[in-house]
C-alpha cells in the first residue's frame, strides 16, 4: 500500500488520466475533459504540496486503492466522464479534506 | 406571472411514475440527512461499475469506520443501501431516478425554508404576452413576493445553454412584470466541475444562482 499522502494523490491524478482517455471517445465532450482535468489536478496538487509527505493511514490507502480500482473497470466513456468528477470529490473526502 | 401544471404527456407520465416511485422518496429523504461525504458516497455508487457494499465501505472511510456518531454510520448504511438499489436498475433507468432524486431533495430542502405548500414540481411559468417555454421547470416555490424555480441536475455536464437561457428568461420576464423570480440551478456534483462546465458556455448566467453538492443545504435556508 502506499505509504504517504504524496503516493495516494499520485494513484489518483493517474487514474483520472486514464478517466479523461476513456471519456475522449465522446468527441463532443473533448473540451469538458480537458477542462474537468485542468480543474482538479490542481487542487490534488495542492493537497500533494502541503500533506505530500504524511504518512497516510491504512484506511485512506485502501480508500484510494478501492477508488482507483472501480474507475479502471470503467469501459463507457459516458461514465467515465461522469467519474472525472466524482473521482476527485471521493479522492479529497478520503484523505480527510473538508473542502473540494 | 403564473404558473401552470405541465402537460401530461407521454414523457410526463412516464416521469411520474418515476418520481412516485419509494425508492426516490427513500434515497431523498436519506440525502436530505446527508452531510458532504455521504452525498459523495451517493454519486459514486449510482454510477458505480461494482456492487460490492464493502468495497464501498472501504473507499468511503469516514462515512463508515471513521464516522462520529452511530447515528451518521447508519445513515451511510441506508445511502449505501439504496444507493445499489438505484445502481442496480441498469443504465438508462438509473439515469432516470438520479434526476428524480436531485429533484425530489431539492423539494425536501426547501421544506425547511418556505415550507412544503408553496413548493411545486413540473410546473410552466406562463407571461402576459409571450410565448410559454414548452419545457417545465423541476422545482418552483410559488409565493406572491419572491416566487422561484429550479432545474435540477445529477450532474455538471447537464448544464446547458438551453437551460440557463430558458432560466434567465423566466427571471426577466418577472422583472419585466414588476416580480421577483429567483432562479437557479441545483447541481449534484461539485462546484469546481460546475463552474468550468458553465465558463464555456455562451448563455447568460450571471442572475442564475448555482446551488452545488457541497452548499445544498443552503436551499434550506443554512448559510454555506
Amino acid at each position: 500500500m502506499a505509504a504517504t499522502t504524496a503516493e495516494l494523490i499520485d494513484l489518483t491524478v493517474a487514474a483520472h488520466a486514464r478517466l479523461a482517455e476513456v471519456g475522449e471517445a465522446v468527441a463532443e465532450e473533448w473540451q469538458y475533459i480537458q477542462d474537468l482535468r485542468a480543474a482538479w489536478h490542481p487542487r490534488l496538487a495542492e493537497v500533494r504540496a502541503t500533506r505530500g509527505s504524511e504518512s497516510a493511514s491504512d484506511a485512506m490507502a485502501a480508500a484510494i486503492e478501492r477508488l482507483t480500482d472501480e474507475t479502471s473497470r470503467i469501459a463507457d466513456p459516458h461514465r467515465a466522464i461522469d467519474w472525472l468528477s466524482t473521482l476527485p470529490q471521493a479522492a479529497l473526502a478520503a484523505l480527510g479534506e473538508a473542502r473540494f | 406571472m403564473r404558473f401552470q401544471d405541465a402537460a401530461r404527456d407521454a414523457r410526463a407520465i412516464t416521469y411520474a411514475s418515476i418520481q412516485a416511485d419509494p425508492l426516490v422518496a427513500r434515497a431523498a429523504e436519506l440525502l436530505a440527512e446527508a452531510d458532504t461525504a455521504q452525498r459523495v458516497l451517493a454519486r459514486a455508487v449510482m454510477n458505480g461499475e461494482t456492487a460490492d457494499a464493502d468495497g464501498w465501505r472501504t473507499a468511503f472511510p469516514s462515512a463508515f469506520d471513521g464516522a462520529t456518531d452511530a447515528a451518521a454510520r447508519a445513515r451511510s448504511e441506508a445511502i449505501l443501501e439504496v444507493s445499489l438499489a438505484v445502481a442496480g436498475r441498469g443504465d438508462e433507468v438509473r439515469n432516470q431516478f438520479r434526476g428524480a432524486i436531485v429533484e425530489v431533495l431539492t423539494t425536501k430542502l426547501l421544506e425547511r425554508r418556505v415550507g412544503a405548500g408553496a413548493i411545486r414540481q413540473e410546473r410552466r411559468i406562463l407571461f402576459d404576452g409571450r410565448a410559454s417555454e414548452i419545457h417545465p421547470y423541476d422545482v418552483t416555490v410559488e409565493r406572491e413576493a419572491a416566487a422561484e424555480a429550479y432545474d435540477c441536475k445529477w450532474g455538471a455536464r447537464g448544464i446547458n445553454p438551453e437551460v440557463l437561457l430558458q432560466l434567465d428568461s423566466a427571471r426577466a420576464s418577472a422583472a419585466d412584470e414588476g416580480q421577483r423570480l429567483t432562479v437557479a440551478l441545483v447541481i449534484f456534483d461539485a462546484r469546481r466541475s460546475c463552474a468550468v462546465r458553465m465558463a464555456r458556455l455562451t448563455a447568460p448566467t450571471g442572475k442564475i444562482g448555482l446551488v452545488a453538492l457541497e452548499s445544498l443545504d443552503r436551499l434550506g435556508g443554512v448559510s454555506q
